[in-house]
């Protein structure tokens, strides 16, 4: 009993102990105070740097959170409980939460710096006149290829793909509407489509490329290319991005007949305690100087204009990862389908992984 | 002989093949080179990363804090549950609470952590240190009652009507004849419940927030962009505290496991 006892009580005052100094280190660095921030951004998606200079400059304690998916980030804005002041979700999880009254509305007079951000990528149909969300990052879907391997195939168009000589070595993103919609693609297609009939048809020119797809696989798609476990790669150009930095053998191409064009952008959800210092926070990220700083560490496309001229020239002029406005003009963004819509695409889509070689 | 042999090597080969992942983790965890592929020199740059990581060292000290806290008390829930299933009268009654428990062990956490979530929202408590707490011991509890009751049921009632005998009170009788008897029982309990918390990642996952978070469900953020070394780094130091605390729960085993006297003990 006296055993028991003592061991219980050792617990105790250790666990009471540990929480005293967690207390202390919070309190050292700031984050009890009433003047916080608290980000909640992809994993490794920022500079920190960037976090402890926008402390320095506007005395704002950053609080920085990560998810993986946009999915895991919804929930836990959807069931309250949590206080985030900016949140970066991709745009189909904006329109989402626009629908589902997650969001506040953006003062963009507390945004001077919006002027920096390119009118392409402003007023886009998944939020009007940006009236919730600002952009902090861009990209596309496209083709990532070892040329060593696949021959004179440029991947000029989508078609490219079912070439024979590919057998056995593609991989696609676990996306429904990404591999249904570079098949919609191929044809000509918007990638928001909603008649049935070209979806499946969509779908049966998919079942055709069976026998060069390798596999179907998450974010370990970028471990396997910049091995040269595979000789190309459908996937979204950040990931790309990263795996040309590994291995600079790799070359990434957008096809000319059209592509998904993705935003992951800055959001106020309607939880926030310190609205004042998230606009504070959206106006600091989008100085061209920081925003620079953050794209260079990131190596996503940043959507801001003035930034580009504080980037190595080789950086912007690289046209796989800055298309110019001919390229980005075809590119379409994701609409919110709807879940009836969306539950078709994701049925296809498993039908087509389920296709028998 | 050869028999004997050939147990061994497959034990060994078992060993290994549970063990070598960990090790291909550490190994490369003192990689100068950045990646898990090829091992460039020796360094040990990814544990001074951690360490100069307040976040990260906030996060590790707010993992331990929850499952020690987490066991300790789940432990004195688990006795106490063990003691009322063992003392239930009826046998119906018995096997019903016992059920109960079990279910509880074996539905997915999944659905133990999404339910928490919606639980914890419902009534107000904000998702955080509190939350999270509240979530392991909960899952904890029918751990240590499973960890407990064997030891209870292969004590001897003629000990508990002996001290009755020669005048113990009830009171005596838990403290000095039961407790004593289950303690190594209770310490299996409480060490199992600490590696369930510190290792448990669905649960968590559901009920961190506010800007708390355990190193499962931060390691699991990380691991989106590609595991960096200092995660392996982490991992290892992980690994060695629980291998200290597997080497602790052997020695007090070892202790309370002495004959002493009549189960009676200090």
């Amino acid at each position: 009993m006296k055993q028991l006892v003592r061991a219980l009580i050792i617990v105790f005052v250790v666990s009471f102990g540990l929480l005293y100094i967690v207390n202390r280190l919070n309190t050292a660095q700031g984050y009890t105070g009433d003047n916080t921030l608290t980000v909640y951004n992809w994993g490794d998606y920022i500079d920190m740097d960037i976090l402890d200079q926008f402390e320095e400059e506007t005395g704002i304690k950053v609080i920085y959170e990560t998810f993986d998916s946009n999915e895991a980030m919804l929930t836990k804005i959807q069931q309250g409980g949590t206080s985030y002041d900016i949140a970066v979700p991709s745009e189909y999880a904006i329109e989402k939460m626009e629908e589902e009254d997650l969001l506040l509305p953006i003062d963009h007079v507390k945004i001077p710096n919006l002027q920096y951000i390119d009118s392409r990528f402003l007023d886009l149909s998944f939020d009007e006149n940006n009236k919730y969300s600002i952009p902090y990052f861009w990209g596309t879907v496209g083709i990532l290829y070892n040329p060593d391997e696949v021959g004179d195939i440029s991947f000029s168009e989508w078609d490219d793909l079912w070439d024979p000589s590919l057998k056995n070595d593609i991989l696609l993103v676990d996306g429904a509407r990404e591999v249904i919609g570079f098949s919609l693609n191929s044809m000509n297609y918007s990638l928001n489509e909603t008649n049935k009939a070209r979806l499946v048809e969509a779908k049966e020119k998919l079942d055709l490329l069976t026998p060069n797809i390798k596999a179907i696989v998450g974010d370990e798609i970028r471990l396997l290319m910049q091995n040269e476990e595979a000789a190309v790669a459908v996937l979204w150009s950040g990931i790309a991005q990263d795996a040309i930095w590994e291995n600079d053998k790799l070359e990434y191409v957008v096809p000319e007949q059209g592509s998904n064009l993705w935003f992951d952008n800055m959001v106020i959800p309607k939880t926030s305690k310190n609205p004042e210092a998230a606009h504070q926070f959206i106006n600091f990220m989008l100085d061209p100087e920081i925003a620079a700083q953050n794209a260079d560490y990131v190596g996503y496309s940043t959507p801001n204009r003035e930034a580009l001229k504080h980037l190595d020239e080789e950086t912007v002029n690289d046209e796989r990862f800055y298309p110019d406005e001919e390229t980005t003009d075809n590119l379409e963004v994701y609409e919110n389908l709807g879940k009836r819509m969306l539950a078709f695409y994701n049925d296809l889509f498993l039908e087509f992984k389920m296709h028998r070689k | 002989m050869t028999k004997f042999k050939l147990s061994s090597l497959y034990l060994i080969a078992v060993f290994i093949i549970l063990y070598a992942p960990i090790f291909y983790l550490i190994f490369y965890s003192f990689n100068s080179g950045g990646d898990m592929y090829n091992f460039e020199g020796f360094t040990l740059e990814w544990y001074t990363e951690i360490f100069q990581d307040t976040r990260l060292l906030i996060i590790v000290l707010n993992t331990v804090v929850v499952a020690l806290l987490s066991a300790a008390i789940s432990t004195i829930l688990g006795v106490a549950g063990a003691l009322a299933i063992y003392y239930a009268r009826r046998r119906q009654t018995k096997n019903a609470l016992l059920s109960l428990n079990n279910v509880l062990i074996v539905s997915p956490d999944v659905i133990i952590g999404a339910s928490f979530l919606i639980f914890f929202t419902m009534i107000g408590i904000k998702l955080g240190f509190i939350s999270v707490l509240l979530a392991h011991i909960a899952f904890s509890v029918p751990i240590v009652v499973l960890m407990v009751l064997p030891k209870l049921e292969e004590m001897s009632t003629s000990m508990i009507y002996a001290a009755l005998d020669l005048g113990a009170s009830r009171f005596d009788v838990l403290t000095k004849v039961i407790l004593p008897y289950i303690t190594p029982g209770i310490f299996a309990g409480f060490f199992m419940a600490l590696t369930y918390s510190l290792d448990d990642f669905a649960v968590t996952f559901f009920v961190t927030g506010n800007g708390f978070s355990t190193l499962s469900v931060e390691i699991y953020s990380l691991a989106r962009q590609g595991v960096s070394l200092s995660i392996n780094a982490l991992s290892a130091l992980l690994f060695l505290f629980t291998m200290l605390l597997v080497i602790g729960y052997y020695f007090i085993t070892k202790k309370a496991n002495k004959p002493n006297g009549m189960g009676v003990r200090q």
